[in-house]
């Protein structure tokens, strides 16, 4: 209790500084594994409110997307992006595929172009997350597109990185590479630990909104 | 003629010709320009030569390098070689960092070659044909993975032949930018948290000659590449903090990477890279200690928005700081005096001190931004470590004192010395008073100044002359209103002689302020300078005294009157004594009696703060100055008073002073590291703590008290 002990004149100016901190910058690190995975919520496609508290009980996966990257090309023209949401939705997982590119940034979606996306490329996420002002991003750290989390049915972070192993632009190595997600999924459900749970995530440079700080 | 095609075929038959007749390997593409050069333009069996990825890109674009950082892609050659032929791994260039949206990347701009060694068959005959397949991801906002099929020929001989002067230079150029292997050995160990820190012990470098030290690590995983590096430049080396990256792997034995920094040398400023792998050293936990100094609690970034409110508050507080207070004593007197006047006659004069704050202000912003392009740093207060300037002050407040005690009324006559300005009535009076405020105010750090003056002096050029402007009019603000609002002017007393009294009572402050000047000259310069303030106040009152005893055009008039000057240049020439004098010399390299008062206290250095900090001790550092009032202030009625000493002492707290009275590079470098731009400034270490507090700029006894408290109640 010795803060009671402060003078007021130091209280007074240590408030203001506290008022007029500024906000935080960039977050330069990315959450850990094994801890509780960061809260968000976000409206997606459909309109509808996505909270991952809502989601206590089910496996999570969280995809970071930007439809004209080459390497988000890459595994959905090779179909490998959506085997994989549907084998996860076969087996009651949620896969959320976050369109997080800044307004006025490559890859930024309205709702009705994430409707349109989803049906050409036959996609089968459980919702497209519309996030423009990169909020899930920034909270999950994410650094590309795609970049990858499976949060498990207690709400912890258990996976973080890449899709798969060979960081590439070629289709033609998606068969080659370990698939990390799929491989960590099967774990999870399996009810084992994630033997890879942080991986390398390649991709293009999340588009965060550009501002000064 | 016969002699032109001799020629010809003389060049045809020559291998250098053969190369470059055959199309040399170019591929462009949207964004990159590759080219797939040869150092040899004959290559001999067996004998390894040199080739070179030649990538010339886009302006603003950038390709990566072999750790591409938080995104982006390595370039990647897959070669196509003769059965027997090798090609090793591609030699890279330093790396520069990319800070997309703050994502940090690493990579090349404008032009790259990524050099790759090649050994042809040792039973060669015939061409040796190179085919390549490249692939690179090449970024400006957006990234898109480019290719290209690569194809030199070059014939075989029994000797190796070198390749055209040009080529040749580009692999000399492309040589130097690589970093060489690093001549200090070093290691890095990790902190409980798991953070690594890497020490390079390069002994004996000079702090203030390296900058933007960096430290690129070799591969993903064990270091996070997107947080800042805030090294330090010891005793004991280059230290750098690093945070723990992403992968779930154990820290690596060895830690490889490239080291780079730039040096400040006679020829100018000079990049440098180093190659270094660093092993791990088990022994070694860091606690943070020096080199986490950016990471100070309570060490603010702000945006400019709130350096110009910090610097309006600021400025508005610095009225209540000791050592405007001799100005505001003038200001007073100058009030009482218009007390009573027309309405129109207090605006002018609030409008006139205003006008002149703010003008000094930006004067002394033009100053800050030319010595900053000159020389590269500034500090606030940094012309009170001039004994020059600190000698003239004191003449100032001397001469102002002798005229607010009546010894003599300005009728022009005096013109050309500050004072004369500033006690002539009306607004040019008020004008310089408010000059005047400016130049005794520089010393002082209020509350908020510190973090905005911090920002304005790393900030480009117009907004460092609005933060200025905008503490300039806090400062003046008070007194503006006042002379604005009639209602707060009905407050003021009746006119009356009490006025007269008042004026000659506000010159003790005056002489007050003064000798705290020769008290810091002497700080300064050693006891000389008593003699040359004093000797030189006597020589001006002296010349006041002549002008004082008589006038009209008499012999006896100018004849006195040469003798004032000669007095008064007299007593400037002292200035021209001080500033060569030996005693100078001896304080500026830090003399131990120099400066202020070192009892009980340790003289700050970062490697004796590191030390401390390492050992898990609590480590109060003051950084303060003899021309500062506020730490003189802080240290009389928080730092000095008998129960904070018992409480230093009882919690075993090592005490460090830094003195910054005297230009000191490495108290500027911790100063400038910590967002600041003077003193006075208090840090605190706790015990093992990785960071530390940076206390208020204005201490009491009890928050210095309740610091020392949390840190036993944490012990318990």
């Amino acid at each position: 209790m010795s803060k009671l002990n402060v003078p007021r004149r130091t209280l007074l100016l240590g408030s203001a500084a506290i008022v007029l901190a500024p906000a935080a910058a960039f977050a330069t690190t990315s959450p850990d594994i094994g801890k509780p995975a960061p809260a968000f919520t976000a409206v997606d496609s459909n309109g509808k409110t996505w909270s991952l508290a809502d989601l206590k009980g089910k496996v999570v996966v969280l995809e970071t997307t930007n439809h004209d990257c080459p390497y988000v090309r890459k595994h959905y023209n090779a179909n490998n992006m959506q085997d994989q949401q549907r084998e996860a939705a076969a087996k009651g997982v949620v896969w959320l595929t976050v369109a997080s590119s800044a307004t006025g940034e490559q890859g930024h979606v309205t709702a009705q172009q994430a409707n349109d996306l989803t049906k050409s490329r036959n996609a089968a996420p459980a919702a497209v997350l519309l996030d423009p002002q990169s909020k899930v991003a920034r909270a999950y750290g994410a650094t590309v597109t795609p970049h990858m989390y499976i949060i498990d049915a207690k709400g912890t972070l258990v996976y973080k990185g890449g899709i798969d192993s060979i960081p590439s632009s070629s289709a033609a190595d998606i068969p080659k590479a370990t698939q990390y997600v799929r491989v960590a999924l099967g774990q999870v459900l399996a009810g084992q630990p994630v033997a890879d749970a942080s991986t390398r995530a390649y991709g293009c440079t999340l588009k965060y909104p550009k501002t000064s700080s | 003629m016969a002699r032109f095609l001799a020629l010809l075929l003389v060049l045809l038959a020559s291998p250098a010709f053969a190369q470059s007749a055959s199309a040399q390997a170019v591929v462009q593409t949207e964004n990159v320009r590759s080219e797939l050069v040869s150092e040899v333009a004959a290559v001999k069996a067996g004998e390894p030569f040199w080739v070179g990825l030649r990538q010339t890109i886009k302006p603003k674009w950038h390709t990566y390098w072999k750790n591409p950082g938080e995104s982006g892609l390595p370039t990647e050659i897959a070669w196509k070689l003769p059965e027997g032929a090798k090609a090793d791994p591609i030699v890279w260039p330093a790396p520069m960092r990319f800070d997309i949206g703050g994502i940090i990347n690493y990579g090349f701009k404008d032009e790259s070659v990524l050099l790759v060694r090649i050994t042809p068959p040792a039973n060669l005959s015939g061409p040796l044909t190179l085919a390549a397949e490249a692939n690179w991801l090449v970024c400006e906002d957006v990234c898109i993975p480019e290719e290209g099929k690569f194809e030199l020929v070059l014939p075989s001989g029994a000797t190796a032949t070198p390749a055209s002067p040009e080529t040749r230079a580009l692999f000399e150029q492309a040589r130097r930018a690589l970093p060489t292997q690093s001549p200090w050995p070093a290691r890095y160990g990790v902190s409980k948290a798991g953070d690594p820190t890497l020490l390079v012990e390069a002994k004996g470098l000079k702090a203030d000659a390296i900058s933007d030290i960096y430290f690129f690590p070799a591969e993903w995983g064990p270091v996070a590449t997107m947080a800042k590096q805030n090294a330090t430049v010891t005793a004991e080396g280059i230290r750098i903090p690093l945070k723990k990256g992403d992968a779930k792997a154990a820290m690596p034995a060895e830690l490889a990477g490239t080291l780079v920094l730039t040096e400040k040398t006679a020829d100018g400023r000079v990049k440098q890279a180093f190659d270094l792998s660093a092993k791990l050293d088990p022994a070694f936990v860091p606690t943070g200690a020096s080199a986490s100094l950016a990471n100070a609690v309570g060490a603010e970034q702000i945006s400019l928005v709130q350096a110009l409110l910090f610097a309006l508050l600021g400025g508005l507080i610095l009225n209540l700081m000791p050592c405007v207070f001799p100005v505001l004593a003038m200001k007073a007197a100058a009030f009482a005096r218009l007390a009573g006047h027309e309405q129109s006659a207090m605006r002018r004069d609030g409008i006139a001190y205003t006008a002149g704050v703010l003008i000094s202000f930006a004067a002394m912003a033009g100053v800050v931004i030319a010595i900053r392009s000159a020389a590269g740093e500034v500090s606030w207060g940094f012309q009170f470590q001039s004994p020059v300037f600190s000698l003239l002050i004191a003449y100032l407040f001397f001469v102002v004192g002798l005229n607010l005690s009546g010894v003599f009324e300005v009728g022009g006559r005096l013109a050309g010395v500050g004072q004369g300005l500033v006690s002539r009535g009306g607004t040019t009076g008020a004008f310089f008073t408010g000059v005047l405020a400016v130049i005794v105010a520089t010393p002082c750090t209020a509350p908020f100044m510190a973090a905005a003056l911090g920002f304005a002096l790393s900030q480009p050029a117009p907004a460092t002359v609005a933060v200025l402007l905008a503490m300039g009019l806090g400062l003046a603000l008070p007194y503006l209103a006042l002379s604005m609002t009639p209602a707060l002017q009905r407050l003021m007393p009746r006119p009356g002689p009490w006025m007269d009294r008042l004026r000659q009572f506000l010159a003790f402050p005056m002489y007050a302020s003064a000798v705290w000047m020769i008290w810091v000259l002497t700080q300064q310069t050693g006891a000389d300078g008593v003699l040359y303030a004093l000797g030189g106040m006597i020589l001006i009152a002296f010349a006041i005294w002549l002008l004082r005893i008589g006038t009209g055009a008499s012999t006896g008039t100018w004849l006195r009157r040469g003798l004032a000057a000669a007095a008064v240049l007299l007593a400037f020439a002292a200035t021209l004594k001080l500033d060569d004098s030996p005693a100078t010399a001896a304080s500026a390299s830090g003399g131990a009696q120099a400066g202020v008062s070192f009892d009980g206290w340790e003289r700050f250095s970062r490697a004796r703060m590191a030390e401390a900090v390492a050992e898990g001790k609590p480590v109060f550092v003051d950084f303060t100055a003899a021309w500062c009032i506020t730490c003189l202030v802080n240290e009389r009625v928080a730092l000095e008073v008998p129960a904070v000493r018992k409480a230093f002492e009882q919690a075993g707290v090592v005490k460090l002073k830094g003195d910054w009275t005297n230009r000191d590079a490495e108290i500027t470098g911790v100063l400038k590291e910590l967002g600041r731009a003077g003193v006075p400034l208090y840090l605190f270490w706790a015990p093992g703590a990785d960071r530390p507090k940076i206390l208020p700029q204005v201490l009491t006894e009890s928050l210095i008290l309740s610091e020392l408290s949390s840190i036993q109640q944490a012990k318990r």
